[in-house]
This record gives C-alpha cells, sequence and structure tokens, in this order.
C-alpha cells in the first residue's frame, strides 16, 4: 500500500500502540474512527480506530455523577491532600503525560509504577549491577547477520519486527536480508515470521520456556569453553548447542533478543544477566549485542522521563520529601495489598484495556473514555490520546529515538498531563 | 516599564574591556540597559557596593541531557542516594551527583551563577530526547552540538568523493533538523569503525569497510562548519582518548583542520606521553605551545577532580576497551542507528593512583601554560572528569598557586615527581576566570547577547561577594539574575525559571533532501519527516523554552 497523503490521509504516522513506534502509518481521519490506511498492524488498525473517535459526550464523573473538569480536578485533589501514601499506576503515556505525572506524584507525596513494571524493574536492576551492551533498530536491519530471539517471537509484542528489521529489501552494508539466520530459544513461540523470503525455516530449540536459565547458563558455559555434562541438554542434542555456540562465535554482527514480560517473573533478571554475559563474552572476539524490546503501553516514555527528571527509575517514593528509589518496597500492587496505599491515582492515555484494580482505596482514574472498568472509580477524568487527538513524544523501545505524535483530529478532551497538572495545582490550594 | 537597579558593584566584564570598575547596571524586560530613561521608576534597587559583577556563566561543555546521560542515572542509584535534592514551596525534589537529574542539574548550576550549559554530544536520532531532558533542566539556556563523523550516511558521501558543496548542505541539514548550535566528531569515524570490530583508529588508519580515515573527517567537517560560517569551531573529541603517548594525534588532528578553526575537547584526556618507568608522562608542554602557536585552535581541559564519578561518552570503542577499569565495574555500550553510539562507565579517580593523579596535574598544566584565556575553557567534561559541581574548587586550585601546591604534595609522589606543576607560579586573574567562565564561551559559541554586561546584552548577572577563598566565593552567589529575574539569592533558589535553547540555522539546499530521504526510507528505522525537529515542536520539547537562532556568516 501507498503512504500518500491525501486531503483526508495523514502520511507517515508514528503509532504509539506499541514499543515499536512505527512511524509509517497512513492514517484516514474522515470517518468517525481513525482508519489506518497503510502500513501498521491489527494492533495499530484496532487501536487507532478504537481511542481515536471523538467522544463529545464524555465527561467528567464523580462517584458515578456527571461533575465538570474543574470539579473533578477539585475532587481528586481533596482525596490525594487526605492520604498518607497515594500510589499512581496505570501510566501508559507519552512524555507530555509523563511530565505531568511526575509533578503530580512529587506533590502529593506519591509512588509511581507502570502497569509493566512489575517486569521492567528487573531488567533494569541488572542495568544497575552489570550494564550491558546494546542495540538499535537501524543497526539490526542493516547489520545483523545472526538473531537470536530469546524467550520471545518478538511479534507478539511488536509486530511489525521482522518486517521492519529483518526481511527488508536490502542493507547497507555487504549483508543480504534474506541471509541472515534466526534463532528462537523456547518452545511455544510463533515462529513463522522468522521463515526467511527465500524460504529458509528459522532454527528453534524447543524446550519448556520456565528452563531459560538452564540453556542461556549451557550457553554460556559452551562459550567460555567450559565442560558440560549430558548428551542431550533440554532434550536437544548437545551438538546443536555447540553448533550455535560456534555460529555466534562466527557471527560478524549477531543480535540477541528478549523481552523481560516474556520471561518467568522470578526469572527476569537472572536470564538478562545471563544474555549479558553472553553477549560480553562474543565481544571479546566479534561484535554481538542485545536488543532487548520494549516501550509498550509507553512504559519506557514513562520511566525515561521519571529516571532524567530525578535520577532514580519508578518506584521511587516522593512521601518524604526527597526522592527514595526501592523497587522491592515501592511496588504498587504491593504496596496497596498491604494497606500501605490509601488512594490510588490510575492515569492511562494509551492502554484503555488493563483495568485499574479494585482495591477498596479512594480511586481516581484519568484514561480514555473507552477506559475498561472493574467498579466505578470515585474520579473519572476522561483524556484524549496522544499521537490520535493531541501531538506528544513516545520513547521507541532501543531508549533511542523518540517519535512525535502527531494530531490527527481535534478532541474537546483535556491531555492527560494537563489533568495532572490541574490537580497539583489544585492540590498546591487545597493545602495551602 | 519596571527597571532594575544593581547599584555600586564592581563590574568584570572582559567582552568589554571592563576590568573591575564600579558601575550601576539597569535592566528592563530582562535586557541590560544604558540607563532607565526620564519618566521611567526603578521598581527595584539592589545595593552591591563592593561585590564583584560578572554575567551569568556559561558551560560549554557538559553532558546534561540524552541518552547516554539518562543511561548514566538509570546505572547508578548509589550515585544518587547520598545526594538529594528536597522538595521545596518552590521547587522539585530530585537527586544524583554524578549523573543528577534534569530538575538537580539545573537548580544546582543556578546556585553556582550559571545560567547556560551546552550538551556536547547530541546525537542527532536522539536529538528529540535530548531537547527534551535539557527542557526539563529548570534555569539554564541551553544547546546542543551535533555528533556527525561515524553516522553512515556521511561515511557514504565522502567514499563516493561528494563535493564540499553537498557536504555543507547535509551538514548544515543536521544543524537545522536537530536544531542545534554546533557539530561535533567524537572519535573520528571510529564509532562506525568499531560496528565492524576495529577496536582502535589513529589519524591516518582507515575504516576497515569505509576506507575513510579519521583526518579526512575531520577536514570535511571543519571546512563545511566554516564555510556555512557556523561560529562555533568544529567540536573535536579526537582518536586515541586516554591512551598513553596519544598527544601525537592530537597535534595531527591539530593539523588536520588545515588553518580552519577547531576546537580540541577534553584535551587533558588526549595530552598523554609515554616517558618514565611507567611509559605515562605529561604531554602538556607540547599541547600548551601547539595551542599557544596556532591561534586557530581552541580547547577547554576536561579536568579530572579525585572522587566517584561516571564517564559517559559518544566514543563505544574507547569506552568498551575502558569497561573494564569502572569502578563500580559495570558499564553499558551501545551500537546507534547507523548514526553514532554510547559508552557509559562510572569511573573513581584516586590521588594515591599514579595515572590518576598525573591526569590530574596534567589538566592543570595546560590550563597554566596556555597563554590566552579565550582560547582555553574551564570544563571537566561533566561528570566524565568531575561533576560540575566541582567548578568552584577548580577555580581555587587556578587561582590561588598556594592552595594548588598543598594539593599537590598530598598526591601520589611518583605522579608529583613526573609533574612541572609545582613549577608553575601562574595563578588566574578574576578576570580570566570571568573571560574563561563567561566571555570566551559566549563568543566562540556565537551568543550575541551573553557573556557579557553591555547594553542590550541578556540580563544573565551574577553578584558575588568577594572572598579571598575563591571556592567559597565561587559556589554560593550573593545574587543570581536571569533574563533580569532574580532567581537565586544567598545560593538558593528563589525563583524557578525556564531557560532558553540556542541554536543556528544555516542557509543550504533545501535540495540535499532528495539524498537524505531515500536513504532514510531505504536504511532507516525512521522517516525524515519525523527525523526533523521544527521550531513549534522543539519548543513542546523544551516544555515552552524560548528558541533563539544566532546568525550565520555564510564563508564558502
Amino acid at each position: 500500500m501507498t503512504n500518500e497523503a491525501t486531503p483526508t490521509v495523514v502520511a507517515e504516522v508514528a503509532c504509539p500502540l506499541c514499543g515499536h513506534a512505527c512511524d509509517d502509518l497512513g492514517v484516514d481521519t474522515a470517518g468517525a474512527a481513525l482508519a489506518v490506511v497503510a502500513n501498521g498492524c491489527e494492533r495499530a488498525r484496532q487501536g487507532f480506530a478504537r481511542l481515536g473517535v471523538i467522544s463529545p459526550a464524555a465527561t467528567p464523573r464523580i462517584d458515578g455523577r456527571q461533575a465538570s473538569l474543574d470539579e473533578a480536578c477539585a475532587e481528586a485533589a481533596r482525596i490525594l491532600a487526605a492520604s498518607a501514601q497515594p500510589v499512581f499506576g496505570g501510566m501508559a503515556l507519552d512524555v507530555g503525560g509523563a511530565r505531568g505525572a511526575m509533578e503530580l506524584a512529587d506533590a502529593a507525596g506519591g509512588v509511581i509504577d507502570h502497569m509493566n513494571n512489575e517486569f521492567g524493574w528487573r531488567a533494569s536492576r541488572v542495568v544497575q549491577d552489570g550494564g550491558g551492551i546494546n542495540t538499535t533498530l537501524a543497526e539490526v536491519k542493516n547489520r545483523a547477520d545472526l538473531i537470536v530471539l530469546v524467550g520471545t517471537d518478538a511479534v507478539s509484542a511488536q509486530p511489525r519486527f521482522f518486517e521492519r528489521c529483518v526481511w527488508v529489501q536490502e542493507t547497507m552494508f555487504d549483508l543480504q536480508p534474506a541471509s541472515r539466520r534466526i534463532v528462537y530459544l523456547g518452545a511455544g513461540l510463533d515462529t513463522a515470521p522468522g521463515h526467511s523470503p527465500d524460504g529458509r525455516a528459522p532454527d528453534v530449540f524447543e524446550f519448556d520456556l520456565n528452563r531459560m536459565p538452564e540453556a542461556l547458563s549451557l550457553l554460556n558455559a559452551l562459550l567460555a569453553r567450559q565442560p558440560v555434562a549430558g548428551e542431550a541438554p533440554l532434550g536437544i542434542a548437545l551438538a546443536r548447542w555447540q553448533e550455535l555456540a560456534e555460529a555466534l562465535r562466527a557471527a560478524k554482527y549477531s543480535v540477541i533478543v528478549w523481552a523481560a514480560p516474556a520471561f518467568e517473573l522470578s526469572q527476569v533478571d537472572l536470564n538478562v544477566s545471563a544474555i549479558v554475559g553472553i553477549v560480553r563474552k562474543l565481544n571479546t572476539t566479534t561484535r554481538c549485542n542485545s536488543l532487548p524490546l520494549a516501550g509498550n503501553d509507553g512504559d519506557l516514555s514513562m520511566g525515561a522521563v521519571h529516571i532524567w527528571q530525578t535520577g532514580f527509575p519508578m518506584r521511587t517514593s516522593y512521601a518524604s520529601g526527597t526522592p527514595q528509589f526501592d523497587p522491592v518496597h515501592n511496588g504498587i500492587d504491593r504496596l496497596l495489598a498491604t494497606g500501605e496505599a490509601d488512594a490510588l491515582v490510575w492515569i492511562s492515555s494509551l492502554n484503555d484495556r488493563v483495568a485499574p484494580p479494585a482495591c477498596g482505596v479512594p480511586t481516581v482514574v484519568i484514561a480514555p473514555p473507552s477506559q475498561q472498568l472493574d467498579a466505578e472509580p470515585r474520579v473519572f477524568i476522561p483524556v484524549a490520546t496522544p499521537g490520535m487527538h493531541h501531538s506528544g513524544h513516545f520513547v521507541r523501545t532501543d531508549k533511542v529515538v523518540t517519535l512525535p505524535l502527531r494530531a490527527l483530529r481535534a478532541s474537546s478532551l483535556p491531555a492527560a498531563g494537563q489533568v495532572a497538572a490541574m490537580i497539583a495545582a489544585r492540590l498546591g490550594e487545597v493545602k495551602a | 516599564m519596571s527597571v532594575i537597579k544593581l547599584t555600586g558593584g564592581r563590574v568584570i566584564d572582559p567582552a568589554n574591556g571592563v576590568n573591575d570598575q564600579v558601575r550601576d547596571i539597569y535592566v528592563r524586560d530582562g535586557r541590560i540597559v544604558a540607563a532607565p530613561d526620564v519618566h521611567e521608576k526603578v521598581s527595584a534597587e539592589y545595593n552591591i557596593a563592593g561585590r564583584i559583577v560578572m554575567s551569568g556563566a556559561i558551560d560549554m561543555h557538559s553532558h546534561i541531557g540524552g541518552g547516554k546521560v539518562n543511561i548514566a542515572r538509570e546505572m547508578l542509584p548509589e550515585d544518587h542516594r547520598g545526594d538529594p535534592v528536597e522538595r521545596t514551596e518552590l521547587t522539585r525534589s530530585s537527586c544524583g551527583h554524578a549523573a543528577p537529574g534534569t530538575l538537580a542539574a539545573g537548580y544546582r548550576y543556578a546556585e553556582m551563577g550559571y545560567t547556560a550549559a551546552f550538551e556536547p554530544a547530541l546525537l542527532p536520532m536522539n536529538a528529540r530526547q535530548a531537547h527534551m531532558e535539557m527542557g526539563d533542566t529548570p534555569m539554564l539556556d541551553t544547546g546542543g552540538y551535533a555528533m556527525l563523523g561515524s553516522d553512515d550516511l556521511l561515511l557514504r558521501m565522502l567514499v563516493a568523493n561528494e563535493d564540499q558543496q553537498t557536504i555543507n548542505d547535509y551538514v548544515a541539514w543536521t544543524l537545522n533538523a536537530t536544531q542545534t548550535v554546533g557539530i561535533k566528531v567524537v572519535n573520528p569515524g571510529a564509532i562506525s569503525a568499531f560496528k565492524f570490530n576495529q577496536r582502535k583508529l589513529d589519524l591516518d588508519e582507515q575504516n576497515a569497510y569505509y576506507g575513510v580515515t579519521p583526518r579526512r573527517i575531520i577536514q570535511a567537517l571543519s571546512r563545511a562548519v566554516h564555510e556555512l560560517g557556523v561560529p562555533k569551531p568544529l567540536h573535536v573529541h579526537a582518536s586515541n582518548l586516554g591512551v598513553p603517548g596519544n598527544v601525537d594525534t592530537t597535534l595531527g588532528t591539530m593539523d588536520a583542520a588545515e588553518g580552519l578553526p577547531i576546537h580540541l575537547t577534553h584535551i587533558q584526556f588526549h595530552s598523554y606521553g609515554t616517558e618514565g618507568e611507567r611509559r605515562f608522562s605529561s604531554a602538556a608542554s607540547r599541547i600548551a605551545e601547539a595551542i599557544n602557536r596556532q591561534k586557530n585552535v581552541t580547547a577547554d581541559v576536561g579536568q579530572i577532580l579525585f572522587g566517584q564519578t561516571v564517564t559517559a561518552s559518544g566514543d563505544n570503542m574507547v569506552q568498551y576497551r575502558n569497561a573494564d577499569h569502572g569502578s563500580p565495574k559495570k558499564s553499558v555500550i551501545m551500537d546507534i542507528e547507523c548514526d553514532a553510539g554510547c559508552g557509559v562507565v562510572p569511573f573513581r579517580y584516586k590521588d594515591q593512583n599514579f595515572v590518576n593523579a598525573l591526569q590530574w596535574a596534567i589538566g592543570l598544566e595546560i590550563f597554566l601554560m596556555v597563554d590566552d584565556p579565550w582560547r582555553i575553557f574551564l570544563t571537566t567534561d561533566h561528570p566524565n572528569g568531575a561533576p560540575f559541581t566541582t567548578y568552584p574548587h577548580l577555580i581555587k586550585l587556578l587561582t590561588d598557586r598556594s592552595f594548588r601546591n598543598a594539593m599537590l604534595d598530598t598526591i601520589n609522589p611518583d605522579a608529583r615527581a613526573m609533574s612541572a606543576l609545582g613549577s608553575l607560579d601562574r595563578e588566574y586573574s578574576l578576570y580570566e576566570i570571568a573571560i574563561m567562565t563567561r566571555a570566551a564561551p559566549a563568543k566562540l559559541i556565537g551568543l550575541a547577547d551573553r557573556g557579557h554586561l553591555a547594553p542590550g546584552a541578556a540580563a544573565d548577572i551574577v553578584v558575588y561577594r568577594e572572598d579571598a577563598d575563591r571556592e567559597r566565593m565561587f559556589e554560593k552567589p550573593e545574587l543570581v539574575f536571569k533574563d533580569g529575574e532574580l532567581v537565586v539569592r544567598d545560593g538558593r533558589i528563589v525563583k524557578v525559571v525556564r531557560g532558553n535553547t540556542h541554536v543556528v540555522k544555516p542557509e543550504f539546499d533545501i535540495g540535499i533532501e532528495k539524498k537524505i530521504r531515500p536513504y532514510f526510507e531505504r536504511f532507516h528505522s525512521v522517516r525524515m519527516s519525523n527525523f526533523k525537529i521544527g521550531d513549534d515542536e522543539l519548543c513542546e520539547c523544551g516544555g515552552g523554552s524560548k528558541l533563539i537562532a544566532h546568525a550565520c556568516r555564510k564563508r564558502g
């Protein structure tokens, strides 16, 4: 399909519906729903259609009753002022939304935690413990000769990964894209996209995903030329593992793709550390990089803003007046479950499918009109969607590229960041 | 209209040749004016008799924003814990010592009398994030130098022997698209070479794939910057950073500019010889002599100071090599978007370590041996040599010989024995400090209305209580005005403001996009239209920052 602009079709639109942030969409703005008419994926088509509608009838609500934006913000401010430990969840936001949320959370003495962060903070801990060697999408597209997908098929998280980064028309260098070798580690993955355009099947190492730590230890041992026990570790002939280790050594630019949410939760740090070990070993003689897949639901946008403004990642408490980072203590599910939190603000302009937890504390929801709710919150404030109704910025999977999000059609609803700033201003009045 | 008067201060304004003269300063609408009109009333008067008055300080090289800085922040919670910034009625909470949050950085710079800082390694592909981080850095004017030289597009153009005009158009296009104020090259061509598994690249060594040498890249870029009339000379992080004996590479790099303006950054890290038992020695005198002789050369020092910091660089080749020396031992190395790279390695400089102690001495030797304070700049390459909060201490080392020599007596004795520092009597005057930290950076970058106190200048003004202890004097100014507003009193923020973003917009042939657009579509992961940052978007990135575009006078 072409991506030509017409009077109603906007070309080269960036998509905030997964961390890949494709920016080649054509979006028709003529109908009631925003229609992705060029490029994009099913998730983009559904997301633009659902979130891109205009909802003139949507109004804020207090206890289910219609209220003005001002009244709703004032009520939210009262809830925060009365709270000893408010928590901020959801956080599927663009940069502007994240900026507003940060201001509010600091003023309210809260804790911010993203809906994906139960996995995300564990991956971040590996950066804090040892670091890593990483690459970005355009490098993969032009250089990767061997791609090992560890526990993820990539496309479940980021549907156009193979289309945009792997099976491309050409690369800048001597590498033929169709000649790349694709390897999957783990069973139950959608390996169909790993077939090359000329029909070569990918190499799939099928084993229970919960045994990923063993598989990665095995690879680390083979790369370190250490002895390995057994003829068929994880039910796969040792010779295949050995051949994979040799292929990694021989590759000029191998890439190890992983996604924290694809790992068993308790194994996230272990697996990521093992991947870092593999990559570091290989770089003593050749080039190998890891490519973490993240950014879905704006988790990297929220995460980046949190880190740059205060220095600390999410799960930092602002209750004492200075930032206190403690990712184990400050998980908001834990704080809510133990009764340590006494108010919940759920802000989410990019994901309306994950409902705020029913937690029995006064709850403020700042989300699109289509937000799924298990129960009516104390305060609901409908907001517009970045990249559809208003402009914004979105941090992509590799933490390098930030895409500009466009206003494709006007909405009368405010942006999440504006609402957060209004509540913060009200909070100042309530406290004064 | 309201006019502010600063009465009776001792003004040090080197850009206008004013050295410690008692003058009144008037400010209207954020600008310095000669005197109020007859009908105007002075709405606020500050009696600053006996105080030293300078324009706001300008840090011309400080890693304050962008992906690698954010990696450093994420990596180092231990850096932040001991260094919190409290939330107050006015200010937000934040924290961090070597890799502070943007809020902490903005407040602390302002509290030290700095009113502008420039991010020297803005990766074009990461430009939005860098601008957003700088936009969230309150109090300060900001700007960035866009990194070129390992981007595959430039290397392909050099291989294709494109003419200089085409290179110029690409460079100008990059400055416009990324909204930056200068061009930097980091370990020329070597970030690309590392992606092809090269582990070192000398000035005249070829990139394994492209066959292009660092010298060729410096020639092409320094000429482009010059011919486009960009005021800021090409900002060069030379080859072989940190390598004993790299002085020859550094001198060769100066020559590569072929007489055109060239700025060598953090030159301390590039001034090493191979004398002595440990094959590591100071080559400061050769470097200083070359700078003194070659008037086209400027440099900032990149002074190291002892203690914990983190090194964050675009130079992934060198950072990968140094990762094992990291303390604590962790590192992030990245290849980035066929555009650039980065490497982040925490580092602890120790005064009893021979190499670190000699690095400290080499930096100071360069400061003291370069004659012209207009051509040597006061930096620690924040945070690579030390956090910017050490500047007052560094000023004391430069202005106070007995203090310096007392410090010299405490460092590793072998390093002390190999350094000429003890024999250098020079003490920088306040006038020279004002040159290095205000007048010269403004002149170098082309900030016509900053770095001085003449009528028409922006009212970025700092008032110091004179103190023989220059560290105490410079760490806590009495008053700081930003664009005419009082923002700091007695070293504490009294008003939070948002600074401006400085850019240049050199002219170019828009036809260059016929080359760039298809290149993006074929090889990149974003479209050209989504790479370019427009004026309105820049201001949105900056959270409402005002854009100030500085003039370029085409020379080509």
